[in-house]
């Protein structure tokens, strides 16, 4: 009964021991955490780049020595480190690395051979103590670019055709030259609508057909050209303009404004011509204005005024 | 042919007569315009507007203005002809007695008739009014009455429409004019009429005005003048035939108005005794602006209130008549271009 009672004892305090050990361990244990992440181990062709990283959580206190890092440059034979890189990284529960390793290889096997990345040591610091953790050895196979026995064509050895360049991402500049497209062809059209050239918006080219048909007229045919001059008015204007409404003229079309003084004069003339006593005889010089005034209303039509 | 200046001379007093209406009826001034062409033009005037705009002070003031005899009557339903003539009474010595009424009793002085609220009197009344307009003559006491200068103002207001009695189209027609008198909008004015106690007194308004410049019973002779001193050019006849066809025809000339169908919309247009009211209104107006030509704009000034009154639309569209008029007198000024 003793005896039982005292191994009883003695599990009981074991376990206490084993877990305060545990305990004990997992908070102060050097290298809480090791990494080693790589790529495929197998089907690398001479000139392959391989990148292997390391993930390394440590103690706070303890630092790693950059010195146990393999250097850059040429490894060996065939292998060389292209790119070595580390960040660090603080945290309430210790210190981050992460290592990056870009390795290419250049062996050029004649058939499927297994070859390793040398193994080494990495060194951590704290306090002139050293930790140390090794880095295994990475085997993997490379395989030769071409067959062993090289086929021969007539002109002798076979070459393989080159592979045909990527072509250039050329999404951004055929919208850009849609845009720009697009862009020029609405200049062009409000280009030709300041012209008169669309046949559907006639009232751009009102005073355009007025020029045309004022040019042929003599001062015998002056009421026609009144007419005309009246008609490319009234057409733009959408009803009849008249010299006592000229202020609601140009409250829709202000743009003629800057003419107002020759229109103030052509509709008084033209009231004077069809309505009173036409006791003054007009002049060549009459027909000229009114040519002129037709004029520079289309620079105003064309928006050229 | 009167000279030019004698029509100069007359102009500034017509000019003056038009400026005291002004004073004396705030806010009217294209209604009071359009009254001072009636009077130059001698034709007889219908007035329409809502009750207390001004109506009669607005007559009022132009007969001041006018001097001559102003006689007045109200329009009332049992009003009849023989009222307006003569009326009969039991003198201070008991013997019946008859007096010349309102219309003959001031014989050939008459210069003003107002008939006040023309649509409560009975279509009687209208015929008799119609003989009066259109012959400045009337028939009583076994002889006739001239009044060779009357000019008739009527009223009626738009308001109520009971009792009352549509005036006929005839009776229509031989308004010279048709003038709505609306309550002025800008807000200055309306504050005057609102605070000014000056508008108080109707009779000491009107009193303000100074004794007439213009005699009435020259006015015929003035009206002929000034017909004959304007004469329109081809292209103005032209111009004013098209918008007399217009009136008749709208639809002809490109005219079209929402939810109307256009050929069926008018019954009649203006007759030619309007499209002739209309030329001498616009000769008129040519003369009050101190020109001697007549220009689109002086037609298109008083086309309005001189056919609007004249165009008889189809009774389905009846109902859309106060719409339809001026929405039509304006698509008709707005489409037909001179020259």
């Amino acid at each position: 009964m003793q005896a039982l009672q005292r191994t009883r004892i003695c599990v009981a305090s074991a376990m206490v021991v084993i877990l305060l050990s545990a305990c004990s361990g997992t908070s102060n244990q050097a290298l809480r955490d090791f990494q080693l992440q790589t790529p495929r181990p197998f089907g690398y062709v001479i000139g392959d780049t391989i990148r292997h990283r390391i993930l390394i959580q440590i103690r706070s206190g303890m630092a790693l020595e950059r010195s146990s890092l393999p250097g850059q440059g040429r490894l060996n034979r065939w292998l060389q480190l292209n790119e070595v890189s580390v960040t660090e990284q603080d945290g309430s529960d210790g210190k981050k690395y992460q290592i990056d390793f870009l390795y290419q290889q250049f062996y050029a096997p004649l058939e499927v051979k297994e070859l390793s990345i040398p193994g080494f040591m990495l060194r951590f610091q704290q306090h002139g103590q050293t930790l140390e953790q090794p880095v295994a050895p990475w085997p993997f196979t490379v395989a030769p670019l071409r067959e062993l026995v090289v086929r021969q064509d007539q002109h002798g050895e076979y070459m393989r055709p080159d592979q045909a360049p990527t072509l250039l991402d050329d999404k951004e500049i055929v919208q850009r030259l849609l845009m720009a497209l697009t862009v020029a062809t609405g200049i062009a059209v409000r280009l030709a609508w300041l012209y008169g050239y669309l046949p559907g918006l006639p009232q751009r080219s009102v005073f355009k057909r007025a020029q045309r048909k004022l040019q042929n007229l003599g001062l015998q045919q002056l009421p026609q050209a009144l007419g005309a001059l009246h008609a490319a008015f009234n057409g733009l204007h959408g009803k009849p303009v008249f010299l006592h409404k000229l202020a609601e003229f140009y409250q829709s079309h202000p743009e003629y404004r800057s003419v107002a003084e020759e229109l103030a004069w052509f509709f008084d003339y033209s009231n004077c011509y069809f309505f009173g006593d036409a006791s003054t005889m007009p002049q060549e010089n009459d027909l000229q204005k009114i040519k002129t005034l037709c004029l520079h209303c289309r620079e105003i039509e064309r928006g050229s005024r | 042919m009167t000279s030019t200046q004698t029509l100069s001379d007359w102009r500034t007093s017509a000019l003056q007569l038009e400026q005291q209406i002004n004073q004396v009826v705030v806010g009217q001034q294209a209604a009071v315009r359009n009254l001072l062409i009636a009077v130059f033009a001698r034709g007889h005037v219908l007035l329409e507007g809502q009750v207390g705009v001004g109506k009669t002070t607005l007559l009022r003031a132009v007969a001041q203005g006018l001097g001559g005899k102003y006689q007045r009557i109200e329009g009332t339903i049992d009003l009849m002809p023989a009222d307006l003539i003569y009326y009969t009474y039991l003198n201070s010595e008991g013997r019946p007695c008859v007096d010349p009424g309102p219309l003959v009793k001031q014989g050939e002085q008459l210069s003003v008739f107002f008939f006040n609220e023309i649509n409560r009197a009975r279509p009687q009344v209208h015929s008799l009014l119609l003989r009066v307009m259109a012959e400045r003559s009337i028939g009583a006491f076994n002889r006739e009455y001239r009044m060779p200068h009357i000019q008739v103002f009527a009223d009626r207001n738009r308001v109520e429409k009971e009792e009352t009695f549509e005036l006929p189209a005839a009776a229509r027609d031989r308004f010279f004019m048709e003038i709505t008198i609306d309550t002025p909008s800008d807000d200055a004015v309306l504050d005057d009429l609102m605070f000014n106690p000056r508008y108080h007194d109707v009779d000491a308004l009107i009193g303000e005005m100074s004794a007439s410049q213009i005699p009435y019973y020259q006015l015929n002779d003035w009206a002929t003048a000034i017909q004959q001193s304007i004469q329109p050019t081809a292209a103005l006849r032209k111009y004013a035939l098209d918008l007399w066809k217009a009136s008749a025809d709208p639809r002809a000339f490109g005219i079209k108005l929402h939810e109307v169908e256009m050929d069926q919309m008018l019954q009649a247009g203006a007759s030619p005794r309007g499209i002739g009211y209309m030329i001498r209104a616009a000769k008129v107006r040519a003369w009050l602006e101190n020109r001697d030509s007549l220009l689109p704009e002086d037609l298109q000034a008083v086309y309005a209130v001189t056919m609007s009154h004249r165009i008889f639309l189809n009774s389905m569209y009846g109902y859309r008549k106060d719409e339809l008029i001026p929405t039509l007198i304006d698509s008709i000024l707005n489409q037909i271009a001179a020259p």
